[in-house]
């Protein structure tokens, strides 16, 4: 990476940072509104006093749903709103007429607020660590580290496909409600609310393929300590796959979209 | 052999697809099933040139094209047919090199991060657009200083007046500075005093740098100001190239003779100044004719022949006036 891209990065981060810092209260919303692994929690490890559910005790919830809170902080991004909104708007002109390419531009203010989001989602985590049996991680210095880049993936994950449905807003009014139904599907199969090993067999099959799990369950289970380092690598794998699948695809549709941008009101 | 000009446009054309449905419930439930689209024509087959360093206002009533010509040639839009050539680039590619050297101002939209204080886009713009740190600083001293910026800089931007974060805006936009300057009703809906600071540091900019600047304005004022040289775009096309002098004798080619009288007219001179134009006011202690400019010399010499005439003037037909005939031949209020 050349020495300018780096300090343009920089200078991007700085800025975005800058913004979460004044929209703190904000990304505080975010951070109670996407607790619902911790509801799922106090759910699941109330059914579990009596016994084990499938590989999960209460501990195995526990640790689950925690970690469960913690990558979808991680990993989240919120691109498609900005996108829908800018280019309906036109706001999307200020970002085009920069020499930097919108998309890294998305990206690095996306990854900037994730500390501050990390920040204000910590006491929240803490309390739930408190009032549990905590949070048991994979046992090996491999397995943790094989995490680092899944939740990576993962956030990219999300990025791309909020991409891809943004865009649509070049032709379509309302292009975020389609992400509703993305985020719909996610909350079923990513295994946010029951962790996806425990649908039944064939479902769980299909649901541990499909770029959902890929973006939350997978990273997860890592963390948590229950996948072999070949199950991890597989994971990883499977991510790649539909990075690859997906990152095309919203690219062809930023450049198709670019092409339709009417700049209105602007 | 003649310079390369900073901007070409060759049989350049814009489309849009916008879809269209009558008011109430009725038609909103027919849109549902079966939307209507329209295609609208909002640039046609323009063809023209600036050279480096002229200074173009783009006139014409609303939604006549003119903004859309604008964006075409920032790069926001992509043509639909024809081509354009701004400093040797295609625009829409936006390319780095090309975004670097052009600048694009639209009043009623915003480059400023809006609960920052103005100093971090700035900040932003000078690492991305790699301007030089010296350069940035001495820029920014000087536009601070012109612009009376001090004590405003630092305040988030949403706390400021529209005419603040207006120059705010200008400064976040030339701080590069861009050998080609696109602005977008810079001045609009500014007060009188604000209006005035930000032409005389548009132009100032101008002189110091040699920019290419093209404009849009609703304000006459402006155009008048800072312009040498007009377009009318009117339904997307070139109707008139050439200065405003030229433009106001297309529009109103007569010329007008005033003078000051001290009594009436009586009314066999209002029959013979009838016969030379048309007479406007004619109340003492004023007296208007309009004349063709052939007719100017007897025009005088009747009018000096009145007793007690004096101040006499001849002038063009005022810019208002012509922009008003201009516009007029279209409805108000229609977006571009």
């Amino acid at each position: 990476m050349s020495s300018r891209l780096a300090a343009k990065l920089a200078a991007l981060w700085r800025l975005g940072f800058a913004e979460a810092t004044a929209y703190r209260a904000s990304v505080l919303v975010w951070v109670l509104a996407t607790s619902l692994p911790l509801i799922s929690l106090v759910l699941w490890r109330s059914i579990a006093e009596a016994g084990p559910i499938g590989d999960y005790d209460q501990g195995g919830f526990d640790s689950y749903f925690i970690a469960a809170f913690l990558v979808r902080q991680l990993s989240a991004s919120w691109v498609v709103w900005d996108l829908d909104r800018q280019i309906r708007t036109g706001e999307l002109s200020a970002l085009l007429m920069r020499p930097v390419h919108p998309v890294l531009h998305h990206a690095v203010f996306n990854l900037s607020a994730l500390p501050l989001r990390t920040l204000l989602a910590a006491p929240v985590g803490l309390a739930v660590l408190l009032a549990t049996r905590g949070i048991v991680v994979a046992d090996t210095a491999l397995l943790l580290g094989l995490a680092i880049p899944a939740i990576m993936l993962a956030w990219a994950l999300n990025f791309v496909t909020q991409l891809a449905i943004g865009c649509l807003a070049f032709w379509l009014t309302k292009a975020a409600a389609l992400y509703d139904v993305w985020l719909g599907a996610y909350i079923v199969l990513a295994g946010y609310l029951v962790p996806t090993s425990l649908f039944p067999a064939g479902l769980a099959a299909v649901a541990r393929v499909l770029p959902f799990h890929a973006a939350l369950g997978f990273p997860v289970e890592l963390l948590v300590g229950r996948l072999s380092v070949a199950e991890a690598l597989a994971g990883l794998g499977l991510q790649l796959g539909w990075l690859a699948l997906l990152g095309p695809i919203a690219a062809f549709a930023w450049r198709r979209g670019l092409r339709a941008y009417g700049a209105f009101g602007a | 052999m003649p310079e390369r000009p900073a901007i070409a446009l060759e049989r350049l054309g814009k489309r849009f697809r916008v879809h269209e449905r009558e008011p109430g419930l009725r038609a909103t439930l027919r849109a549902l099933v079966r939307r209507e689209w329209v295609e609208v024509e909002a640039v046609r087959e323009l063809s023209f040139t600036i050279a480096a360093g002229e200074r173009v206002g783009f006139l014409g009533p609303n939604g006549a094209g003119k903004t859309t010509t604008l964006k075409l040639l920032a790069g926001l839009l992509h043509p639909s047919t024809g081509k354009a050539e701004v400093l040797g680039f295609e625009p829409a590619a936006r390319r780095p090199e090309f975004l670097r050297r052009i600048a694009l101002v639209m009043g009623q939209k915003r480059q400023l991060s809006w609960d920052l204080p103005a100093l971090d886009s700035f900040e932003l713009n000078r690492v991305i657009f790699e301007i030089p740190k010296p350069d940035y600083t001495r820029r920014l001293a000087q536009m601070i200083e012109m612009l009376e910026l001090g004590a405003v800089v630092g305040k988030p931007v949403r706390t400021l007046s529209l005419g603040e974060r207006m120059k705010c805006e200008l400064v976040v936009a030339l701080l590069h500075g861009p050998e080609v300057l696109f602005l977008d009703e810079p001045t609009i809906g500014m007060d009188v005093s604000m209006q005035l600071a930000i032409r005389e540091f548009i132009r100032d900019y101008h002189r110091e740098r040699g920019a290419t600047l093209v404009l849009t304005s609703h304000y006459m004022d402006d155009v008048a100001a800072l312009c040498d040289r007009i377009l009318v775009i009117d339904e997307g096309q070139l109707r008139f190239d050439g200065s405003i002098a030229e433009l106001v004798r297309r529009i109103r080619p007569l010329r007008r003779v005033a003078i000051r009288l001290d009594r009436s007219l009586d009314p066999g001179a209002r029959i013979e100044l009838e016969a030379l134009g048309d007479l406007g006011v004619s109340e003492a202690p004023r007296l208007v004719l309009d004349v063709a400019p052939a007719r100017v010399p007897d025009a005088v010499a009747r009018l000096l022949a009145l007793p007690g005439a004096r101040d006499l003037e001849v002038h063009d037909a005022p810019l208002e006036e012509v922009m008003r005939e201009l516009f007029a031949r279209r409805g108000p209020g229609e977006g571009e």
